[in-house]
């Protein structure tokens, strides 16, 4: 499990500084910009010139009346709007973990060695948990280099939890990425699948700051569970488990799919394929 | 090497979906022996391969591999055994070396590296170069280098000469040779009965997810068919030739060019044409769906 683990860990050494060095970037800099916010009359001109905005649009940047506290500043920096950035990369990397090589061919020659699926399974996805957290580490150091220079009121150390509640989220989306792998019959579907309830969700549960009908419905979409800046000063633990809970179900579904699947080769079709484009095509894309 | 059957199969059947690919193959492959699995396109050569491997699981029957059932000893079976996939691919952006040394790790480190330099310098492959800037035939080279550097005790190769040119096709079944002469049992299927001819002891012979026939290839060789164009400088009397043991007229466009066709050896029709002023003589090897073709008309 350590070489596979290790092999797909360097895999991800591009996505993981790629990643990493621009977030941090962003984080330091905006970060820079805090104490030309908290002067009084900096923040009277910036909520007259917030409140110009339409409150459809601001409710995507997080709880506006919060913005000059160090929690609501930080969401309104970065982790309001950075899970549909970053959660791309969480969707993209799960949905090529295990069905990219299978589509590609690769992983037919891998499992063709004496490793179990099991092995391949936990060292890919332990792989992509290093990456995800490695990118979250480079991130919070943009912060972390920043912070003595601004007056922004948050230790080092507090700073970690709106990380965790992000990596709660990433890890959600994924986990169930990988499974949608496993029962969807491409990885596009499974990527479309997924980066759909992201985006849906994100629109659901910034636009349930507004409206009261879509309260009880958010609930049930994943960003419900997502705390982002405000995790600083009260972080929720309970909404991080649930996250965290429902990617290890979604990892324990995926991996007694993964067992009991017929790894396909090259250009070959998913089974569920079938009742799409036809026994025929199917034959016909079946290598032998 | 202590099985007395390498590969054992019974009853295998496999489907995909609504598509039945195997609908019951038997085989015996027994150790040391090379064996020509033989099968047009789609008959359920890399089907049968992958279950062997426990890359897919069939829907009944036995499979024993060295000894073993792949389902309870996939890795077990998998040290023990080489693979060349029929479509190989390797992850483009690592060099030979590093693709080479990552499938090594996964054997937890089996191979003489020395080996691999002597299997890399006899098949002239470059060993730090980039797998992305490798033609088919190099690429195959690769598949066939990590299938072999572990010595297997049985090697599983799925149409390990597709795609390369006759000079690599050829140092690829030298390679094969030299590993049955090692003591590896050699699986290999292939839809060229030449290949095959070349180096197997047996052939399996499988159609539409049944093996059709298993026999020696010597055997196979004497049921072929051969088609032969002759052109005379004189007008002959085509049923003289055909009236030859296994020779039969196919066509006559005029007296001095007839087509035969000659089952199994070319011995008496050869011996039977060296009275005749010959111009010309052409030989062309029947196409696999032929050599069933007169399995089946045998069967009726």
């Amino acid at each position: 499990m350590l070489t596979v683990f290790r092999h797909s860990l360097t895999r991800f050494i591009g996505q993981i500084l790629g990643w990493g060095i621009p977030l941090a970037l962003l984080c330091s800099y905006g970060l820079l910009l805090y104490d030309t916010l908290v002067e009084p009359e900096a923040q009277q001109q910036y909520m007259q010139l917030l409140s110009n905005y339409p409150p459809e649009l601001m409710a995507f940047f997080g709880d506006m009346s919060q913005m000059f506290t160090p929690g609501g500043y930080l969401d309104t920096l970065f982790f309001s709007y950075i899970p549909i950035v970053i959660g791309f990369f969480s969707i993209l990397t799960c949905a090529s973990l295990l069905a990219g090589d299978e589509e590609k061919g690769i992983l037919d020659l891998v499992l063709a060695h004496p490793i179990s699926r099991v092995k391949l399974y936990f060292g890919r996805l332990g792989a992509f948990t290093a990456a995800t957290i490695l990118i979250l580490i480079i991130s919070w150091m943009g912060f972390v280099i920043t912070l003595p220079k601004t007056s922004l009121d948050a230790t080092a150390w507090e700073l970690i939890l709106p990380f965790l509640s992000l990596f709660s989220l990433l890890l959600f989306f994924g986990t169930l990425t990988l499974l949608l792998c496993m029962l969807l019959p491409s990885l596009q579907w499974a990527a479309m699948t997924s980066g759909l309830i992201l985006v849906a969700s994100y629109f659901l549960t910034s636009l349930a700051k507004l409206s009261e009908r879509l309260r009880p419905i958010e609930k049930f979409f994943p960003m419900h569970y997502y705390q982002g800046g405000k995790a600083l000063t009260r972080m929720n633990w309970e909404c991080f488990g649930i996250l965290i809970g429902f990617s290890v179900i979604f990892v324990g579904i995926a991996l007694w799919l993964f067992e009991r699947r017929d790894i396909r080769v090259s250009g070959e079709a998913g089974w569920r394929m079938s009742a799409l484009v036809g026994r025929k095509r199917l034959r016909s894309l079946k290598n032998d | 090497m202590n099985d007395p059957v390498a590969i054992y199969t019974e009853n295998l059947v496999k489907s995909y979906g609504r598509v039945e690919a195997l609908h019951g193959v038997n085989l015996e492959v027994h150790p040391g022996e090379i064996f020509g699995f033989l099968g047009p396109n789609g008959a359920g050569k890399t089907t049968t391969i992958r279950c062997l491997l426990d890359l897919i699981r069939p829907n009944g029957g036995t499979v024993r591999v060295l000894g073993l059932d792949p389902q309870s000893n996939p890795l077990e079976v998998r040290s023990r055994t080489g693979y060349l996939p029929g479509d190989l691919h390797v992850e483009d952006n690592a060099t030979v070396e590093s693709a080479l040394r990552y499938l090594n790790s996964l054997r937890g480190g089996k191979a003489d590296w020395g080996y691999v330099r002597r299997l890399a310098e006899l098949i002239n492959l470059e060993l730090k170069t980039q797998i992305k800037n490798l033609s088919k035939g190099n690429k195959q080279k690769v598949g066939i280098i990590q299938a072999l550097m572990h010595r297997p005790e049985l090697l599983l190769l799925d149409e390990p000469t597709f795609g390369l040119d006759p000079l690599i096709q050829h140092e690829v079944l030298e390679l094969v040779s030299r590993a049955r002469a090692e003591g590896a049992t050699v699986f290999f299927s292939s839809h060229i009965l030449s290949e095959v001819k070349e180096i197997s002891d047996r052939v399996g012979i499988i159609r539409n997810g049944l093996v059709a026939e298993v026999a020696e290839t010597e055997t196979l060789i004497k049921r072929a068919l051969s088609r032969v164009r002759i052109r005379f400088k004189h007008p002959v009397e085509a049923q003289n030739l055909a009236n030859i043991t296994g020779v039969s007229l196919l066509a006559q466009d005029d007296d001095q060019n007839v087509t035969l066709q000659v089952e199994g050896e070319m011995d008496a029709l050869i011996k039977v044409l060296a009275s005749y002023h010959v111009i010309d003589f052409e030989t062309e090897h029947p196409s696999l769906e032929e050599i069933f073709l007169a399995y089946y008309k045998e069967d009726k």
